[in-house]
């Protein structure tokens, strides 16, 4: 099944807009955003820590809504998904 | 009009439309491009998701403060020291509405609406630091 990330930012110059991923079912939303960070060490290390835990000022949306970190790990992807990371805003 | 764009908006045809029956304050808040030793600065969106957050960030603030009408324009794309990054123009029936509203939009938008903005400067550039939405102040 086919997956879209997005970045943004500072995260969006490591990675690029966008990276549309196939995935395997029972995938995590937080595996998957790992498998393709580590494309890129240094865009890795801005959004995972050293234990592979999402930094704290990471934010991640699905389909349009925020998911908190401990959600994103359990929370399987599917179909079409379309999920954002980002660092925090800063609007206005 | 609830907008992100880049181009620039005129402000006092927004005024003129807000000033409807039922107006007695009106209150305009204009965010510019400050001049902190940069040469431009640098904005991006999650347009999509920016635009519906400032939609229901409007609405919110009609409910809240009892405001007649709402508008809010950020603007993207580069900007020059001066130019305008963000109008709000919010209309009520009462100063005390009208300024609580704007600041509520304000500190809205600062929170949680997913835009980016970067200093570009001679030395290089830099990420402004943002905010997540749990954080305070």
């Amino acid at each position: 099944m086919k997956i879209t990330i997005k970045f943004f930012a500072r995260f969006r110059e490591r990675f690029g807009n966008e990276i549309v991923i196939e995935a395997t079912e029972r995938t995590t939303l937080g595996d998957l955003v790992r498998q393709v960070a580590m494309r890129d060490r240094e865009g890795y290390d801005a959004i995972f820590d050293s234990k592979g835990a999402f930094r704290t000022y990471v934010i991640i949306m699905q389909n349009g809504r925020r998911t908190e970190h401990g959600e994103a790990e359990h929370t399987p992807v599917i179909e079409g998904d379309v999920i954002a990371i980002f660092p925090p805003v800063a609007g206005g | 009009m609830i907008s992100i764009q880049r181009e620039d908006v005129d402000i006092g045809r927004l005024i003129h439309h807000a000033k409807q029956r039922g107006v007695g304050a009106l209150v305009v808040f204009d965010g510019i491009v400050r001049d902190d030793d940069i040469l431009e600065l640098e904005l991006e969106a999650y347009q999509d998701i920016a635009q519906k957050e400032l939609e229901q960030i409007a609405h919110d603030a009609r409910e809240r403060f009892h405001l007649l009408s709402v508008d809010i324009i950020h603007r993207i794309g580069r900007l020059s020291v001066g130019e305008n990054i963000l109008i709000i123009i919010v209309s009520a029936g009462h100063r005390k509405e009208a300024y609580e509203g704007s600041r509520f939009i304000l500190e809205s938008i600062k929170s949680k609406v997913p835009i980016w903005k970067k200093e570009l400067c001679r030395n290089g550039d830099r990420w402004v630091p943002g905010k997540r939405p749990s954080d305070t102040g």
